[in-house]
């Protein structure tokens, strides 16, 4: 199964993505996990301000089938949620890494990106885990 | 996904699955089509027009001698009298305290001989039971589960799909009968039955027809679904699923299913007292049909509540494709079954509202 996996982002083993810009980290899951979960049909998204420990469950990602979980790839507060995911869900399918995006975090401790996967490192989990 | 075992059994449709980019899965010890593009898909184009689902992982029996009727009669809930050659009849086999065995379909082929399809992941119980309960009578059981295929087509345009490649008149074929034809030519028993709340058939034939019937049924146009939809399917038209709204805890009278339950004068079956005692007299659970009222997602198991008591639990949940929302089967005391009674459903520590509605969500047979 072929999946993007865009140069540009971090990436976590739990199949978020992120987009570092300054203090801020942009967060959505992978191809790879939208494609696991199949068609998504409902997200529950954190209240803005909420503030999460990195490895914590933040929003709650419903599928046809199964139920997924966004962990928090990095500690903070959140500073914006896609609220488009509320009414449209399948976006999560369709544009995993722009429309799809679920939560921007102002980040508390900068040493933990440092902990997050490259596109590279994170394409090779994905291979081991598809054999 | 890392612990694999290597006995899990493949259909003959395996190889034609993984070409269609079907996701697998180990379902009841087969591997089959959980989906294949999409589960929404698959669900939309069995509403809108013609899918095609692989169910030769569910069990095929033969049940053949001079007492096969009277055996039926006595293990099974359902009155064999109301059956006819050519015709089926659903029906479960119970324990003697009402609760389910298995829930099953059985076809007359003649009085003498009968197929029945049991679910997949019954095959071994229900063959033993069936062996079990024989005693002295002439009955003969074999399993043709592995050596034979069956294929479901479901959906409104079925009929007319279907019908250039066959030679019987499919509009003579009422629901629950069945008759022999030819599918291009290919063997096959095809009856008016299904799990989806459409229209459509389901067929059986030796599984080296199976990968030649399965492109015949694709070039009519129906879309290759999976047990995804299958399962979406069958919530909205509110069938039970053995483990789920029946099972070796609940009985057909709680789910619902009174109707199975026949008085049968003059003959004993296994779990008669019990459910006809039930059945006039009320059981104190009963399967009702969920709705949310908050936004959110029901599965299978979560707790339901009334005033912080609970008051049952979800035994089938999802999301509607149809409907476009959530909805639910779940069994709950009788006194807050009504349709209309407000209800919270305990998803992850967070109380949602919810109400008890009509069912089925949908049917269209």
């Amino acid at each position: 199964m072929d999946h993007e996996f865009p140069d540009r982002l971090k990436y976590t083993s739990t199949h978020e993505w992120i987009r570092i810009e300054d203090s801020t980290a942009t967060v959505g899951i992978t191809d790879y996990a939208q494609h696991q979960l199949g068609d998504i049909v409902f997200v529950e998204l954190p209240e803005v301000s909420m503030v999460f420990e990195k490895g914590s469950n933040a929003v709650e990602i419903e599928s046809v089938k199964a139920v997924g979980d966004l962990i928090m790839p990095l500690s903070g507060e959140i500073i914006g949620v896609n609220q488009n995911l509320a009414d449209n869900p399948e976006l999560l399918n369709s544009s995993p890494f722009i429309d799809g995006w679920i939560i921007k975090i102002k980040y508390s401790h900068a040493s933990e990106i440092d902990e997050l996967l490259s596109a590279e490192n994170y394409k090779q989990l994905i291979q081991n885990e598809e054999h | 996904m890392s612990n694999k075992p290597n006995n899990i059994k493949k259909t003959a449709l395996y190889e034609t699955h993984l070409k269609h980019g079907a996701r697998m899965v180990n379902f009841a010890g087969w591997y089959m089509p959980v989906q294949y593009e999409s589960i929404l898909k698959e669900h939309e184009a069995v509403r809108s027009h013609a899918g095609i689902f692989d169910i030769s992982h569910m069990g095929e029996f033969f049940l053949e001698g001079k007492d096969v009727i009277k055996f039926l009669q006595y293990i099974m809930i359902n009155d064999l009298n109301l059956l006819e050659p050519s015709k089926g009849q659903y029906s479960c086999m119970c324990y003697e305290n009402g609760t389910v065995v298995d829930d099953l379909v059985y076809y007359e082929e003649t009085p003498e001989r009968f197929r029945m399809i049991v679910n997949a992941s019954n095959i071994e119980k229900d063959f033993q039971w069936l062996s079990d309960h024989m005693g002295a009578l002439d009955v003969k059981i074999t399993n043709l589960s592995t050596k034979r295929s069956r294929i479901a087509l479901q959906g409104p345009k079925v009929d007319e799909n279907l019908q250039p490649l066959v030679d019987v008149d499919l509009s003579q074929i009422n629901r629950f009968y069945f008759a022999h034809c030819n599918l291009k030519g290919n063997p096959i028993f095809i009856a008016r039955t299904g799990y989806t709340g459409e229209r459509g058939f389901e067929i059986s034939f030796e599984n080296k027809f199976a990968e030649k019937i399965w492109n015949e049924l694709l070039n009519t146009g129906a879309n290759p679904a999976g047990l995804g939809a299958r399962d979406s399917l069958r919530l909205e038209a509110c069938y039970s699923l053995y483990g789920h709204e029946i099972s070796d805890t609940i009985t057909p009278v709680e789910a619902g299913l009174s109707w199975l339950v026949k008085p049968k004068e003059g003959i004993d079956y296994i779990g008669k007292d019990e459910l006809m005692k039930q059945k006039t007299e009320g059981t104190k659970r009963t399967i009702v049909g969920l709705n949310l009222i908050d936004k959110g997602i029901i599965r299978e198991n979560y707790k339901i509540f009334k005033s912080g008591n609970e008051i049952g639990f979800v035994t089938s949940g999802g999301y509607s494709p149809t409907l476009k929302k959530t909805i639910g089967l779940g069994l709950v005391k009788k006194q807050y079954s009504e349709v209309g009674t407000e209800f919270e459903i305990e998803i992850r520590n967070k109380f949602l509202r919810g109400k008890i509605v009509a069912t089925p969500f949908y049917r269209n047979v």
